[in-house]
């Protein structure tokens, strides 16, 4: 019985403590991280694999992340992935084939050659841009890394929506990207209690 | 197999990754061809992927070729010029990694001999197979398909893949019905992948009247690979019949430097000695240089000029063939 009463006491104190903290913060203005969700659209419709990032202040704080682009079934999946600049891309094979991974033109520039099935080469995106990847030799497999100089950033779903976490509130410059389009720049705001409607041309 | 048998065989692989959500693709690849051995050629394969869940995954393969002469081995790389569709795998597979078994593999499949994947013959560059891979060159043809069980044991670094079945082979050389087992280990370690093979089988048809025995070889083949450059070998032994044994190999090399950008450079040099009764034994030697250049997206472009030496067995020692391939992929699903 002591030791529930203790565990209550503590969590009250801990609350106390905290809440005012907590309460304050959503009184001050827009500068608090927030998720920030939104649908991207082209010609009014839903548009998938659009990134999207956003000019935040600070620059990237976040620690240097890990990511999967994943060789399966002849396809590389997901077909367009966004880093944070830094990240780390691991490149499994996960077929019964041999897969040749590339990337020739801009971007990051590597040739991983063939590796046998069930191993995983890794790549680091150290500068911010664009990267188109191929398999040697099969054609119909194609992919894009894009690396930005943001801890925020999204993929569009099938539906064109994406959700970027923490975004500080306010108005803010953001970037969108779609396969075989040029850069698009804008601004948004950052509010939670609603929803960016992002249309690109 | 007719062309409805076909779509439905497609169909049924295909539907429940659709049904489910799961991934599902078709993909065709259109090519064209010409070589100076006064042979032009047009071809054409669909193929469906699906994983309709997580490990399962179901493969369909189909594919049409003909050519204006059939008396050469040029643009024979994977698929049968006989001029009519034929199913080249239907198979479903399973993948894990539950205590050392990694894959399990039934129904129509290629020979799980050596280099054997279509991705190893047709998608290089090459417009012509490795001599000892030309089944009318009496070695193991890229046309041997097998109806059964395969079974992929051991880890990236080391495995083992064993496959029981009965041939079902296409083009114009197939093997008389039977039983027949392959196995093959491979490692790899850094730049290297290494594999040993060794099946026992049926011979072909042609045979059957006079030449005893079965067919059973011994292979072994290697590939070293770093920055874009690719050495690759494969060395076959054994014999076709009591009567006749098989040796040869290729050595070939790749390269594709990322400054290269869309042009992948390739020469092979090769050998078979085909050992039997007189006259038909056959000993040749061919050196080949290819270059392939990805034009735009699914297209591509292959030239390749072959020597031959020894015994002939093309038209002129010297041939030019130029192929034009363009793929095209279609997601039936959302895979992210």
């Amino acid at each position: 019985m002591a030791a529930r009463q203790l565990r209550f006491v503590v969590a009250f104190a801990a609350a106390a403590v905290v809440a005012p903290g907590v309460i304050a913060s959503h009184a001050t203005g827009t500068d608090l991280p927030t998720g920030l969700q939104g649908v991207v659209r082209v010609a009014g419709r839903a548009a998938k694999e659009v990134v999207i990032w956003v000019d935040a202040p600070g620059g990237i704080t976040a620690a240097p992340a890990k990511a999967r682009l994943d060789q399966r079934n002849m396809q590389f999946v997901p077909r367009v992935l966004a880093v944070r600049v830094g990240t780390s891309v691991e490149m499994p094979n996960s077929d019964r084939l041999l897969h040749n991974v590339f990337s020739f033109r801009d971007g990051k520039i590597f040739d991983l050659g063939l590796y046998p099935v069930g191993a995983s080469q890794t790549v680091k995106f150290d500068k911010a841009g664009l990267s188109r990847i191929f398999c040697n030799i099969h054609p119909t497999m194609a992919a894009y890394v894009l690396a930005v100089d943001s801890d925020y950033f999204a993929v569009s779903d099938g539906q064109g929506r994406f959700t970027i976490d923490a975004v500080p509130g306010g108005t803010h410059t953001y970037h969108a990207w779609r396969a075989g389009k040029a850069f698009t720049t804008g601004t948004l705001v950052a509010d939670p209690d609603r929803p960016v409607e992002i249309e690109l041309p | 197999m007719t062309r409805r048998s076909v779509l439905t065989l497609a169909a049924v692989l295909l539907s429940p990754a659709i049904a489910h959500g799961q991934m599902a693709a078709v993909e065709a690849v259109q090519s064209v061809g010409a070589s100076t051995e006064s042979i032009a050629s047009a071809g054409v394969q669909f193929r469906g992927l699906a994983e309709p869940m997580k490990g399962l995954r179901l493969r369909v393969e189909t594919a049409w070729g003909d050519r204006s002469e059939a008396q050469s081995d040029v643009f024979g790389t994977a698929y049968p010029y006989g001029g009519r569709f034929d199913v080249i795998e239907a198979y479903g597979e399973w993948l894990t990694e539950r205590r050392g078994l990694r894959a399990v593999k039934a129904g129509r499949y290629r020979t799980p001999f050596g280099l054997y994947n279509a991705s190893d013959h047709a998608y290089l560059g090459f417009l012509r197979p490795p001599l000892i891979r030309y089944g009318e060159y009496w070695g193991l043809s890229a046309g041997y398909l097998e109806h059964g069980v395969d079974v992929l044991v051991g880890v990236p670094q080391l495995s083992l893949e064993m496959s029981i079945g009965r041939p079902g082979d296409v083009g114009e050389v197939m093997r008389r019905p039977g039983w027949n087992s392959t196995v093959r280990a491979e490692g790899s370690a850094g730049p290297w992948i290494v594999g040993a093979s060794f099946v026992n089988t049926t011979p072909y048809e042609p045979l059957v009247e006079d030449a005893p025995g079965r067919t059973h070889f011994g292979g072994i083949d290697a590939r070293w690979m770093r920055d874009g450059v690719q050495f690759r070998g494969e060395w076959l032994f054994g014999q076709y019949s009591d009567f006749a044994t098989t040796t040869g190999g290729y050595f070939d090399t790749i390269v594709h430097t990322p400054a290269m950008g869309r042009v992948t450079a390739l020469g092979r040099i090769e050998t078979i000695n085909y050992d039997t009764i007189p006259p038909y034994s056959l000993v040749t030697h061919r050196y080949s240089a290819a270059a392939r250049v990805r034009a735009w997206q699914g297209l591509s472009v292959s030239l390749g000029i072959t020597h031959q030496g020894g015994q002939q067995t093309q038209e002129s020692r010297t041939a030019v063939d130029l192929g034009i391939t363009w793929a095209l992929r279609q997601d039936l699903t959302h895979t992210q």
